[in-house]
């Protein structure tokens, strides 16, 4: 484990750094568009704060989290060093530069776009500069990840890639066919307009070409979450994984159906027909099976588990499974927002459906719970399982580690669930204040501050969760730990080709885009759009 | 041998189960699937399907979005258009006058950048973009006013851009010379 | 370095143990997690019958 240490710790540390400096600019957005703050902040704090906040959340804490987690994969799950190791040094500090490119101008009021920085709306280009070093590096670590399961492969000819890495590889090829969307709006349409090179920009292609990007990127964030899931909750519980054959089915499943579906946040748009939208539902359903077979597998694993001690009947196995330790909690917290964040999100997919709530706060309601809930509590499990092993020492006490992942859950159904309300009711989205004095708004008042108590909880959370990994620097040295991979039931000796690699996947990814993306990109180079003036912020 | 093979009998009861489940939730999800597409079909709901491009940098000076054809008119076979203007910070007109229980095509364009819009209580949703005209049928059926927010992030105004949509019964709808129908004053 | 191959950790399963558990797994499982399935789909319907519907058509 000393090949990357350091390496690990840098990512993870940047990662959760920005994720409590945005937890408390999320605390203070919600406090000044409450009542109970409605004379305080202008619009151009509250929006920056949103940008600031979004970015952190969106583009900071996951790629530098999943980062460090692949590159301590690479190594454990493998058993050797990590190739490339000055090249994954590089790719961070490139990174780190980019970050910081991204928030001076924000910090400036020069980048108050947004996370999805929709043009013509155009910022500063150091802005989308920065973007673009942040990404590249991540195009590294997509590389060594490859790298490291081909050399792999070749030391151990004919033996299934250890699950883990397999749902790794699987992430960074799916990350790199992600961000092709974001890559070409941003290079070729948002810098020219930022530097001024062009005046007008088509929106339709912007949006579009964003829209392939804007929901396989939550996958890429989804899946360290399914990887420890199905290669280290079983063994935290005291069982066995139900199935790893499902396991790497579920993994190629995302990487494939993931990225046809982006324009699924297109439902409301104007620049694609009803065929479109109704095939890209189409689609989407299909993105919800790798989700159903890992409840199953999940729940499955868990249920060995809890029978191998002592649990009986039908639901015994639940109260005897190992509570008190923070991977067994966080799966079962996660499954529960899983469950209500799903919910949400089919009736954003709803062909007609998507009609009530988009753009209310039913939508910032679903991604707070799907993402910041049953993904982000996992990323707590993650670190918690594996920083001991970064850091040779040990958890003093379970319990402020319990404590915290309770808080989170709590804050975060708190928050959510008065949103689902509130986006029902006509509640939109992106609003520095409300006018409390309009009867219907007011109505909402009593439900904003109950969110906003969430939100503190959460806040209270984040605070604890970085308390509970800096003490972990000073615990006591650690004794032989536990194993942290599971084992399947059958663990497998051989596995077909197609699931031990990705090339027949990669080719199935390709149709399904050039069948979902082909022609809705094409039209705006056989018709291109009237274009729009570019409107710059700064 | 016994493990390896009890491994194997494992891994086969094992798949098979998966099998299940997934048979299972595949019903479930093609029948709700079934759902959507029967009411898509037989109750004319949709998401906004009409691709209509148009000039944002000059749909203001002539033509359908011209400031003397925005509101809501009633055309010589009695359909009920409304067209409204989406721009930083406000939608043109503010008040938009629609009839109880008729079918009325709603048409929104923008000049300059992305803004968004949702009636409350109603299904009415979409985006507008600039270089494109949005457009929704609906039919209202309850009087009153409702509220129009742009929702969609569109600069530091967003949060003050709103409109009026007054449902006027029957009687109270009435066009004038040229087929407008303004807000009633009150 | 941690390999996952053999361990002598605490947790270590037996496998005749696991054999005899596995006679009923994934009863509870598939109970669990198939109401709970259930019950997102029938939320669903509700929601899109009785709360989507009403709002009136559009298209």
């Amino acid at each position: 484990m000393r090949n990357v240490e350091r390496l690990c710790l840098a990512h993870f540390w940047v990662a959760f750094a920005a994720f409590v400096v945005a937890c408390v600019l999320g605390t203070w957005q919600m406090w000044v568009r409450s009542p109970l703050g409605a004379h305080l902040g202008t619009p151009g704090q509250y929006f920056m704060s949103v940008t600031a906040h979004g970015v952190a959340m969106a583009y900071v804490l996951t790629t530098f989290f999943i980062m460090g987690f692949g590159y301590f994969v690479a190594v454990t799950a493998l058993d050797r060093p990590l190739p490339g190791k000055q090249w994954a040094w590089s790719a961070f500090w490139m990174a780190i530069i980019g970050v910081v490119m991204i928030l001076v101008p924000i910090g400036m009021g020069q980048a108050t776009v947004l996370f999805t920085f929709y043009p013509p709306l155009t910022a500063s280009p150091w802005f989308y500069i920065g973007l673009v070093l942040v990404v590249v590096a991540s195009w590294v670590w997509c590389i060594l990840m490859l790298v490291a399961m081909r050399e792999w492969k070749r030391e151990n000819p004919g033996r299934p890639v250890p699950l883990a890495m397999f749902a790794t590889v699987a992430n960074a090829v799916m990350w790199l066919w992600t961000t092709v969307g974001v890559a070409v709006e941003l290079l070729f349409q948002v810098i020219p307009a930022s530097l001024g090179l062009v005046q007008t920009i088509d929106v339709g292609l912007s949006r579009t070409l964003f829209s392939w990007t804007l929901h396989a990127i939550v996958y890429f964030w989804l899946m360290p979450a399914y990887i420890a899931f199905y290669t280290m909750v079983p063994r935290a519980a005291g069982g066995r994984l139900y199935s790893d054959t499902m396991g790497r089915l579920t993994f190629i499943l995302f990487l494939v159906y993931s990225l046809p579906v982006g324009m699924h946040h297109l439902m409301m748009d104007p620049e694609h027909g009803n065929g479109t939208k109704f095939i890209q539902m189409l689609l989407t359903a299909f993105v919800s099976i790798p989700t159903l077979l890992t409840i199953f597998t999940i729940t499955a694993s868990l249920e060995i588990a809890g029978r191998l001690r002592g649990g009986r009947g039908i639901f015994g196995w639940i109260a005897a499974l190992p509570w008190q330790r923070p991977a067994v909690l966080a799966t079962g917290l996660a499954f529960v927002m899983l469950g209500f964040g799903g919910f949400g999100g089919l009736i954003n997919m709803g062909y007609g459906m998507n009609a009530m709530v988009h753009n209310t706060s039913w939508v910032t309601a679903h991604f707070h719970l799907i993402f910041g809930g049953s993904v982000v509590i996992m990323y707590f499990a993650i670190a918690y399982e594996i920083w001991p092993r970064l850091t040779g020492r040990e958890h003093m006490s379970l319990a402020p580690l319990r404590l915290q992942l309770w808080l989170w859950f709590i804050g975060m159904m708190v928050m959510t669930l008065p949103w689902h309300w509130l986006g029902l009711q006509g509640q939109w989205r992106r609003v520095a204040n409300f006018n409390y004095a309009d009867p219907l708004i007011a109505g909402w008042g009593p439900w904003v501050i109950v969110s906003l108590a969430g939100g503190v909880v959460l806040l209270v959370s984040a605070l604890l969760f970085a308390y509970n990994l800096f003490v972990l620097h000073r615990g006591p040295s650690m004794a032989t730990g536990r194993q942290l991979y599971a084992l399947a039931v059958h663990p497998p000796q051989r596995v077909p080709a197609a699931l031990n690699g990705f090339g027949l996947w990669n080719v199935l990814v390709l149709v399904l885009m050039l069948l979902a993306y082909g022609y809705p990109l094409a039209q705006f180079a056989i018709t291109p759009s009237p274009s729009a003036i570019v409107h710059r912020v700064y | 041998m016994a493990e390896l093979h009890a491994g194997e009998m494992h891994e086969r009861y094992i798949l098979k189960t998966e099998l299940l489940w997934a048979f299972g939730v595949g019903i479930l999800i093609a029948a709700t699937l079934s759902v959507i597409v029967f009411t898509a079909l037989t109750m004319d709901v949709n998401p906004p399907s009409n691709v209509e491009r148009i000039d944002p940098k000059t749909l203001h000076l002539s033509g359908e979005f011209a400031e003397q054809n925005l509101g809501t008119t009633v055309g010589a076979d009695g359909s009920v258009t409304a067209r409204v203007i989406a721009t930083q910070f406000m939608f043109v007109p503010r008040c938009i006058a629609v009839p109880r229980g008729k079918r009325i095509t709603l048409r929104f364009a923008a000049p300059d950048v992305i803004h968004g819009l949702l009636i409350t209580g109603t299904n009415v949703n979409t985006m507008v973009l600039p270089g494109f005209v949005s457009q929704v049928h609906t039919e209202f059926t309850r009087t009153g006013d409702l509220l129009m927010p742009c929702h969609e992030y569109c600069g530091l105004g967003h949060s003050e851009m709103w409109a009026i949509v007054q449902v006027l019964p029957e009687n109270e709808f009435k066009p004038g010379q040229d087929g407008r129908v303004s807000c009633a004053q009150r | 370095m941690q390999s996952d191959q053999h361990s002598d950790s605490p947790d270590e399963v037996d496998e005749a143990a696991l054999t005899q558990v596995m006679r009923i797994v994934p009863l509870g499982a598939g109970i669990l997690a198939g109401s709970a399935v259930a019950l997102l789909v029938l939320g669903y319907l509700a929601i899109y019958l009785l709360v989507f519907l009403p709002r009136g058509t559009v298209g």
